[in-house]
């Protein structure tokens, strides 16, 4: 193991020539500064990655090796880079200071070739570790912040942390499921340039993700005009139920004057919105080579129900759910949405239909009567 | 004057033997302990015992590479003198580093000659 980039730091031009010698000798390339001054205009110059380690005399004019070697391990670009310190017999004092400071190891200044090998070497190694070590580190956080941008974030945090693959094998909680999707779309995707299509799905897109994010939801899938997103998974949320309800209100809002647009130029879209509580299973669906973040059971089912039963601009909520919210948010406001049929489902399932809040209760049920016209 | 020949032995063995690059050490050395000598005299003669300390250092370690045992050994003293801030004698001790040098650089060169 050899060809590392050293640089020679001694006043004494004899010194340096000979350390230069014997380091070429063993491979490896070499600079040379006369100072410590013009060591670290050099490294900070050539940048920190240019050099593997520093050998550096302590008695020197200008700058010595005692305030080099502080600014060095004062300097975060180049705190990393291994310094062995050369010193003479009676500097022994100085040595034990040095590797306080931070020194990798020392040198006599009579060098023994062997000596010499042995240490750069070790010292070398270390540095080598160190350097990969980063770049480790750099390629998981690169992998990590591209996995954020297909996965929800909070998935993508899970499948980097520690306790990740024990959540990610499968496990049973309580979540809030909700569905989002519009009524129309079908017909208006069939009557619509393509282009138009993509572009208010590109829109449409771009506005939920950002409110699904910024209320913490887990996107589990999105598909054409369909979102399921649900609360309290990966990340616990004691909230769930009631963050649900605040999501499908804002999105209701922000629909509407996206939609308003739209109506303008002649089509009728209209969101509707499932939302049910319940246990599910959660964790890796699919197979080798494409796996989901994903969530199977009744809940999941009965919001996607509901989200079907819903009405153009209804936010339709299984009582459960809105029991449940209404405890940590008493400014959610509901009507009764009725006890609803529903596929699959033996029993009738009693609803709640969302109003809005209370602050703003008025405005949110004129924009989702508005929305129902 | 002393030479200590282990030295240059050993500076031929660590380099493999290669007498001209070996020859080029001496030649920095002579050149290093001029201007390390030219600075103890500018400190001797502005009387500065403070600016005696560091190229007494390097004079000392330089000597050390090539055996100058004796010229090592004034210059650890003058350098650990200038370090106390008093230096008796100044003046005469420099000039005496400065014959030992002297006797030094016409050894070394002597013995390349008869090679």
């Amino acid at each position: 193991m050899s060809d590392g980039r050293i640089l020679v730091v001694d006043d004494t031009q004899f010194n340096r020539r000979l350390l230069v010698r014997l380091l070429e000798d063993l491979g490896h390339t070499t600079a040379e500064a006369e100072n410590g001054r013009l060591a670290l205009e050099s490294l900070r110059a050539e940048g920190a990655e240019r050099v593997d380690l520093v050998l550096l005399d302590l008695e020197m004019p200008e700058m010595d090796g005692h305030e080099t070697l502080a600014a060095l391990k004062a300097d975060e670009a180049l705190r990393d880079i291994p310094v062995i310190v050369v010193t003479g017999v009676d500097e022994l004092e100085s040595v034990v200071r040095c590797i306080r400071m931070g020194a990798a190891d020392y040198l006599p200044k009579s060098v023994d070739p062997e000596i010499l090998r042995a240490r750069i070497e070790a010292s070398l190694a270390q540095k080598r570790m160190r350097d990969n070590e980063r770049e480790l580190t750099a390629t998981i956080e690169r992998q990590r912040s591209q996995l954020a941008r297909f996965l929800s974030p909070q998935v993508a945090a899970l499948v980097s942390s520690a306790d990740g693959e024990a959540l990610l094998a499968g496990h049973r909680r309580e979540i809030t499921a909700m569905f989002t999707d519009l009524r129309n779309f079908t017909s208006f995707s069939e009557t619509a340039e393509p282009e138009e299509v993509l572009g208010f799905l590109r829109a449409y897109h771009s506005v939920m993700g950002a409110l699904i994010v910024e209320h913490e939801g887990t996107l589990e899938h999105f598909a054409g005009d369909g979102f399921m997103t649900f609360f309290n998974d990966p990340v616990l949320q004691p909230d769930h139920a009631a963050r649900a309800i605040r999501l499908a209100i804002a999105m209701r809002e922000r629909f509407a004057t996206l939609s308003a647009d739209w109506r303008r130029r002649g089509y009728v879209l209209e969101i509707g919105i499932g939302i049910a509580t319940g246990y599910a299973t959660l964790g890796r669906i699919g197979f080798e080579g494409r796996y989901d973040y994903g969530a199977i059971g009744n809940a999941i089912i009965l919001a996607s129900r509901l989200s079907g039963d819903a009405a153009a601009g209804e936010i339709l909520v299984a009582a459960r759910t809105f029991a449940e919210a209404e405890e940590v948010d008493s400014d959610l406001v509901a009507e009764p949405g009725g006890d609803r049929t529903l596929k699959g489902f033996s029993r009738a399932i009693p609803t709640f239909l969302i109003s809005g809040t209370r602050v703003e209760a008025g405005s949110e049920h004129v924009a989702a009567e508005g929305a129902t016209t | 004057m002393t030479l200590d020949p282990e030295a240059m032995t050993r500076l031929l063995d660590i380099t493999g033997g290669d007498q001209a690059f070996v020859d080029e050490l001496i030649d920095t050395f002579i050149e290093d302990a001029t201007t390390q000598i030219d600075a103890l005299r500018a400190a001797a003669s502005t009387g500065d015992p403070e600016a005696i300390v560091r190229p007494a250092h390097s004079l000392k370690s330089n000597a050390a590479n090539v055996g100058a045992t004796e010229l090592g050994e004034m210059a650890r003293a003058l350098e650990a003198d200038g370090r106390t801030g008093a230096v008796p004698g100044m003046d005469a001790r420099v000039a005496s580093v400065d014959t030992e040098f002297g006797a030094v650089r016409d050894a070394l060169l002597a013995e390349r000659a008869a090679r």
